[in-house]
């Protein structure tokens, strides 16, 4: 880092020195007269550029008849020949609704204007305000009706997207799971978050209970230029099935003409736990006031009421008992993240370069925990011949990552469920002093019984860790033979290898003789987009455009995994030091051939349509069924072009569009095959492997296959309007959307007695209609200070519709009943145990024992939200800015496993209060006397039985409501003037200094003990609303460096 | 030039798109998975499902806890410890595990391996019976902790919601299962399965004399509600061809390997540091100890301060200077699951001598058959032979006791110790309500009402998919042919 540093301080001020003799001053402004602060001004052809200052005035050594180029964010551009002027003043208009170019699907750039639906740009600013490592997540709160989920506290762990609710129901497909498709510079690249279950289950458990992050996390933040989000249908037609869940389309930075220069771009940033669970502090361990060594909880006798006693402890002492409020809290640390990056770009005539690296060092608020991602980019495009284009960008990105915390159950590595169960009696200093006897290397646990591995064992022991490789890429020929034709193919293709490792060391309870597994996941995309693209002006008024293409793609991942059991030799984790060994092998492959076509008229440059058509055929549907077409139709209106003599409204648009979208099936969901069995299971995870008594095994099936499915249809339409008015002061863009997706390829459960779970069949549909507005607002804007509010708001509601004989659906079963299930007109919500209730609502008391009496099998409550809010607030004083992110979710449900945990081992606030006292639960008993329900008068018989109800098989005892108001972003930046610039330091171009903050504050939450936010099934499944044993989401504040050379 | 670029490209764009589409597309074959495999592949996935379900944690340890012959050790600090199914606290994983393994991982293997073996050219008669048979076994079990279950229209991918059929009709319908697997046997053909037969490494006689001996325990489960069976006993016993030796004991041991080891034996290993969760029950306890059972130390160990073996009431916390626990000896690495035992035919066959199930009532017969039962448990579990008959001989004549069925009963139960299941029924067979050998009291700690009775129906793999299928029944509601 310190050598490249150098070597940059020692070529640059060579660059400055190129400029020549004469003084060109001037002042930029804009049509209003008012000056542009820090426009860029640059001589065109060559590399030379300066800033004007903060009241627009410039001064530049420039050749006689040079081009200069004045630019500036949010303005046009203008050129301007000096001639032999020795003063030139240049005013630039504002870059509006009008010239905005959005890039949209396979890398079509179209004006903002000329869109029928709506698409949210993301631009590069934005994204590096607050630092996320996983980009996903800085896009929350940031676009209507985009909705991200983080599904952890793990470094570098997962986060999901879901644009415009779930469209699909599926929780098996391949490229599915409801996540968009992520296209760079056209090349469509993988976000999969592969699931290696250890532990046959639904649900991820087992080895696959550690977060190893979604792909899509590799992406390098500081090499994009855009985001687009393309939510709907229409907007996305053109990729087809690919996309019916909505795109994220990556722009990368390009070099720009003229401009050398290099950036840096330094962050560091600190990490703690954003909410840690309340604990009491009066109860020690024990059974009903009883101490015992042998319990992790805290239903023991009242500290303050054994002052005089000693009990045995868990290293054998004699001691007193005292609280120790904050053992949980320091076992967690403060987590560091460093991110440094250096970018060099650049161009001459026909040639652009831009050549980037990051590397970010992280780790994490669990001891051990760390991650480190080095990412290379570059990018080039020359042109070679007259009319023929080449470009290309490389991306290479390796990821390692150690000490990633298990989560989830079925495994004795699980973290939390540990660290929740910690007594309040112990000393975390004692237990990491003391993990391993000195002198028979055996671990020391929290208990003489099999509930005890010590945390520090484990984080000091049993480490899992994944090694990434990436590399993806593409390039680009362009030929425009004449005028009116361009010709271009992009091929691409985005390659990893991931290496997974965790072990288990000998000494762990519940595997006292270790374990280790280690797993290959190989993934390849291979795309070719042909594309051919004809612009003509049929009249002076209509101007037609005519795309035709092709498009290949291929997805192929593979994986090997071996698990190890029963190691002899400690510490060695070598196959051959294992007493077992298994291996799987798994391979799937995809293909999809398309053609399509998109024809775009335009009428005075105010009235735009477009039509579309693509034509797909998949390798994953039956032969004769392979094929299907689908079309779109969005059409927008600039209506203020017509009225031009309104003076408020300063730009209004109407749109619609229509579109009906495809989608295909799993690979080698067909066929009825047989596949090769691993292990057999027994509960408590000790079944047999196979070769067993020397024989192996295969099985049926167990979701009947179909070998008649046709694709999966969706039909959606939306209607918006974006407007402007007080000369853009105040925009609003709103949008109402409907879509309707058919024929869901679902499997669907079946009794099994049938002999399968399921059965895969074309049934139901889902639908989802929702608004989405966005409102952006200056209510202050002087000189030199400006206030801006954009607030986005997006509702969505969802309603499944199942064929009369399907009683339910079930989207993912979770643990001890629960589920998330729909039924016919309804959207998916949370089922399981339900407390009974009487006809009015009232929880119903067993008289016997004065708990509440359970029903299997209830609705409990929804698990998407109504409505979510992002309230962006912009603050710029001079060269000074503020900005921070409210970020809202209203409704919705989510089941607490932490609060169950905390509550049935009496290790919650909550569970202090009433022991020793009679308490009697509200509620209501059945009166056999007079047949109705009466109020309750029964007294629990203590409030370990009361808060015992509060287990996992009792869902609602920990269903909250998933609403939250969260401070997501903080960012204060101050920019050197470049008038300071210019005359102290004139190598540096640009200089910014920021304080950053991100999940800073839970300003409102229901839910006790954890954050709302986090979600165990994690990114590659449709199901939410579920945390179990999750590490704690992390709140994250730092400061940024940014220098430009 | 220009020219020539925009041809070439023309041509590769037609090129692509239409001549090699199909070809390019057809790659939807699995490679990870085969459309016709070996019947015997199914066979032996669905005996070693069927057996770790038998002896992991969702059927011998609930079936052991609740049926109570062994012990939670309630607050005990190394026990298994209270609340467990001991207290009725029945995990829903327990009904859904066992429901799935009877109905999917060995119900569909078999009944697919059937389909494979019957429509293979030649057609693998063997095959098919051998898997016949071993699906009845799992239907048996399957209604005995069930209830009435789906038999007649279950398994079948044409019915999407199958019927429950009564517990009695699935009872007969396992036994014409069973005949039509005695008929399919052909014992001149070579076609069966061998290598991958667990239980029999394909030795056709022996399948045969078990199919006849899995009748022959329907019935026995049946004849105290519907004592017509009684005739089809006798018959049975007339005609002989059953189980009638150690050798022909259906079971399949575990192995002392990593990975394969007997979860009972697994359990301990890795959570207990080798001792056993589980304490004796004085149900067993106190049977067996004034007897003197040379069993006692193979089925538990004793503390070192215990003058004798010596359990402790179900729910209780477990005493580790006094009460005994389950012995590694018993719950081995290699301890293999059983099926179907002589000592367990030899029991049924005193109990019918006893009672005259289609015989007449022959003490003596009775008598010596069922010492010789005890004989070959002792065998069975690991005393040698001269031990075992002599102590078999000094038991107690049936002839000289007042209720000569109980005796036998109690006998029975105690043997079928490492048998959860087989316990339960055989416990629950043993008596009507009030009437069962042992007699067993409310475990200490479970809610006050009935003794534990079955498994509930699973709900979300089940009751709430299946239009067909009847409301939800309790843990402690006796079935059919429980009186």
């Amino acid at each position: 880092m310190k050598k490249i540093l150098l070597l940059v301080l020692l070529f640059l001020p060579a660059v400055a020195i190129l400029a020549q003799s004469r003084t060109i001053t001037g002042k930029v402004t804009g049509p209003d007269g008012k000056p542009i602060s820090f426009a860029t001004i640059t001589i065109k052809g060559t590399s030379t550029a300066i800033s004007a200052d903060v009241n627009g005035d410039f001064s530049i050594q420039a050749p006689p008849r040079s081009v200069l180029v004045f630019s500036a964010t949010s303005f046009q551009p203008v050129e301007i020949n000096i001639g032999n002027q020795a003063t030139v003043n240049a005013v630039l208009n504002a870059r509006d609704a009008l010239t905005e170019v959005v890039v949209t699907a396979l890398g079509i750039s179209r004006t903002q204007k000329s869109l029928g639906y709506s698409a949210s740009t993301i631009k590069s600013e934005e994204l590096l305000k607050a630092r996320e490592t996983n980009v996903i997540n800085s896009l929350a709160g940031k676009a209507a009706g985009v909705r991200i989920t983080s599904q952890s506290g793990t470094v570098g762990g997962s986060s999901k997207i879901i644009i415009r609710g779930v469209n699909s129901v599926n929780n098996t497909t391949v490229n599915g799971n409801g996540q968009p498709i992520f296209v760079i510079d056209g090349l469509p690249i993988d976000n999969s978050a592969q699931q290696i279950n250890t532990v046959n289950s639904a649900v991820n458990q087992g080895t696959s209970g550690a977060d190893f992050g979604n792909r899509a996390g590799d992406i390098n933040p500081d090499d994009i230029e855009t985001i687009t989000v393309l939510k709907g249908a229409s907007a996305t037609a053109l990729y087809g099935a690919r996309a019916k869940d909505g795109a994220i389309i990556i722009t990368t930075k390009k070099g720009k003409k003229g401009q050398t220069s290099v950036t840096f771009n330094l962050s560091t940033r600190f990490d703690n736990a954003l909410k840690l669970p309340s604990f009491q502090n009066e109860y020690a361990q024990g059974n009903q006031g009883t101490y015992n060594i042998a319990s992790t909880n805290g239903w023991g006798p009242k500290i303050s009421d054994v002052k005089d006693k000693t009990f045995t402890d868990f290293l054998g002492r004699q001691v007193t008992l005292q609280a120790f409020p904050d053992n949980v809290k320091d076992f967690y640390r403060t987590g560091k993240t460093n991110i440094y990056s250096v970018s060099f770009e650049g161009g001459g005539e026909g040639t652009d370069y831009r050549f980037g690296y990051t590397n970010t060092t992280q780790s994490g608020i669990i001891p051990g925990e760390k991650l480190n991602k080095s990412a290379v980019n570059f990018n080039a495009g020359r042109n070679i011949l007259k009319g023929l284009d080449i470009r290309t960008n490389i991306s290479y990105t390796r990821v390692f990552a150690d000490g990633r915390p298990v989560e989830s159950s079925n495994n004795p590595n699980v973290l939390q469920s540990i660290m929740l169960t910690i007594p309040r009696t112990v000393n975390i200093q004692d237990v990491k002093d003391n993990y391993v006897d000195p002198i028979t290397k055996q671990q020391i646990t929290l208990t003489p019984g099999r509930t005890g591995n010590n945390p520090y064992w484990i984080i000091n022991n049993n480490k899992f860790s994944n090694t990434v490789d990436r590399i993806y890429g593409n390039a680009v020929i362009t030929y425009n033979p004449v005028k009116w034709l361009t010709i271009s193919d992009n091929i691409g293709t985005d390659f990893y290898n991931e290496f997974r490792k965790g072990v288990t060391r000998p000494g762990t309870i519940g595997a006292l003789t270790g374990n280790f597994f280690t797993a290959n996941l190989y993934n390849r995309i291979i795309n070719n987009d042909l594309i051919v693209t004809a612009n003509t002006k049929l009249t002076k008024d209509i101007e037609l455009k005519v795309i035709a293409g092709h498009n290949i793609f291929e997805a192929q991942y593979r994986r090997e995994q071996s698990d190890a059991q029963s190691l002899t030799v400690d510490g060695l984790y070598s196959f051959s030091n294992a007493g077992t060994v298994s291996t799987t092998n798994l391979f799937n492959k995809r293909r999809l051939v398309g053609v399509f076509g998109d024809m775009g008229l335009s009428y005075k440059d105010f009235l735009f349509l477009n039509i579309t058509g693509r034509n797909d055929w998949s390798s994953t549907l039956p032969k004769g069924n392979n094929s299907y077409f689908y079309p779109s139709v969005s059409s927008s209106f600039v209506f203020s072009e017509l009225v031009r003599n309104i003076k408020w409204l300063s730009y209004g648009k109407l749109r619609a569009s229509w579109a009906n979208v495809g989608s295909d099936a799993a690979p080698y969901a067909l066929s009825f095959a047989y596949l090769p069995v691993a292990t057999s299971f027994a509960q408590y995870g000790f079944g047999s492997q196979f070769p067993f008594n020397g024989v192996i095994a295969f099985t049926a099936p167990g979701i009947l296959p179909n070998a008649n499915l046709k694709p999966q249809n969706q039909t959606s339409y939306e209607i918006g309007t974006e407007m402007k008015f007080l000369k853009n002061r105040i925009s609003l863009d709103v949008t109402y959307y409907n879509s309707e997706t058919k024929d869901q390829i679902i499997n669907l459960l079946v009794p099994q007695s049938t002999g399968f779970t399921s059965q895969t069949v074309n049934a139901g549909s889902v639908i989802n209609k929702g608004i989405e507005v966005t409102l952006g607002v200056t209510p202050v804007k002087t000189k030199d200070f400006a206030w801006g509010v954009d607030v986005n708001f997006s509702k969505n509601k969802q309603t499944v519709r199942l064929p009369g004989a399907v009683k339910s659906y079930v989207l993912q079963s979770g643990w001890s009943g629960l589920q998330i299930k729909t039924r016919d007109g309804e959207p998916f919500a949370i089922w399981g145990t339900a407390w009974m209730r009487d006809p009015d609502g009232n929880i119903v008391i067993d008289p016997n024992t004065g708990l509440r009496r359970t029903v299997n099998d209830q609705k409990i409550g929804d698990i998407f939200p109504d409505w979510m809010m992002g309230i962006n607030n912009t603050l710029n004083y001079k060269n000074l800015s503020l900005s921070f992110l409210v970020d809202i979710r209203q409704g919705g449900y989510m089941f607490s496993n932490t609060s169950s945990t905390l509550r049935t081992q009496g290790l919650g606030k909550e569970t202090a209060e009433n022991r020793g006292n009679i308490f009697i639960d509200k509620g209501v008993i059945f009166d056999q006397a007079t047949n109705k329900y009466i109020t309750n008068t029964v007294p629990v018989q203590s409030m370990q039985d009361f808060w015992g109800q509060f287990i996992t098989t009792n869902t609602e005892g920990s269903i909250y409501n998933a609403s939250y108001a969260k401070l997501r972003e903080v960012r204060i930046a101050y920019r050197l003037p470049s008038s300071f610039l210019s005359n102290k330091l004139k190598f540096i171009k640009g200089l910014e200094v920021g304080l950053e903050g991100r999940n800073l504050w839970i300003i409102k939450s229901h839910v006790p003990h954890v954050d709302p936010e986090v979600n165990f099934f994690g990114s590659a499944s449709l199901g939410e609303g579920v945390e179990f044993n999750s590490v704690p989401s992390t709140r994250s504040y730092g400061v940024n460096l940014r220098i430009k050379l | 030039m220009k020219k020539y670029i925009l041809y070439f490209t023309g041509i590769a764009l037609l090129g692509i798109s239409v001549s090699s589409c199909k070809k390019y597309l057809d790659i939807n074959q699995s490679p990870n998975s085969a459309e016709n495999p070996d019947p015997k592949l199914l066979f032996s996935n669905a005996s070693t499902q069927y057996i770790n379900l038998r002896s992991g944690g969702d059927m011998y340890i609930p079936m052991g806890l609740a049926g109570q012959f062994m012990a939670d050790g309630g607050n005990n600090p190394n026990a298994w410890g209270a609340p467990s199914a001991q207290e009725y606290t029945f995990s829903v994983f327990n009904y859904n595990n066992s429901w799935n393994t009877y109905y999917l991982s060995a119900g569909t293997n078999l009944k697919q391996a059937i389909k494979l073996s019957e429509d293979a050219t030649p057609k693998n008669n063997n095959a098919a019976a051998q898997c016949k048979v071993l699906l009845a076994q799992v239907a048996y079990e399957l209604t005995t902790v069930f209830g009435d279950v789906p038999f007649s229209e279950a398994w079948r991918a044409d019915i999407s919601y199958p019927k429950f059929d009564a517990q009695k009709d699935v009872f007969l319908g396992i036994n014409a299962l069973l005949d039509e697997a005695l008929a399919q046997f052909d014992e001149a053909s070579p076609l069966k399965i061998t290598d991958y037969d667990l239980f029999y490494k394909g030795d056709i006689p022996k399948w045969k004399r078990l199919a006849r001996s899995l009748k022959l325990r329907v019935l026995m489960t049946m004849v105290d509600k519907d004592p017509t069976q009684a005739a089809a006993i006798g018959q049975l016993i007339t005609a002989g061809g059953l189980v009638n030796s150690s050798a022909d004991n259906c079971k399949i041991a575990y192995q002392n390997v990593a990975g394969r080891k007997n979860p009972k034996f697994s359990l301990s290993e890795q959570y207990n540091g080798g001792q056993s969760f589980f304490f004796a029950s004085k149900y067993v306890t106190d049977f067996m100890r004034p007897l003197n059972d040379p069993r006692l130390p193979v089925f538990f160990t004793k503390p070192v301060l215990a003058d004798n073996y010596y359990g402790i009431q179900p729910g209780e916390d477990g005493d580790d200077d006094h009460d005994a626990r389950f012995s590694s000896t018993l719950h081995s690495a290699t301890d293999p699951e059983v099926i179907y035992s002589y000592q367990e035919q030899l029991f049924f066959e005193a109990e019918i001598q006893a009672r005259g199930l289609g015989v007449p009532v022959n003490l003596v017969a009775a008598n010596t058959l069922y010492k010789k039962a005890v004989e070959e448990s002792c065998k069975f579990y690991g005393i040698s032979s001269g031990n075992a008959t002599t102590f078999a001989a000094g038991l107690p004549d049936l002839t000289a006791v007042i209720d000569p069925v109980k005796l036998i009963h109690y006998h029975h139960w105690v043997d079928l110790i490492d048998r959860g299941v087989d316990a339960f029924t055989q416990w629950r067979r043993s008596g009507p309500d009030g009437g069962e050998v042992p007699l067993l009291a409310l475990p200490v700690g479970a809610p006050a009402g009935p003794l534990f009775r079955r498994y509930e129906y699973p709900s979300t793999n089940e009751l709430s998919v299946n239009p067909n299928a009847p409301a939800k029944v309790l843990f402690n509601v006796k079935m059919w042919f429980d009186l």
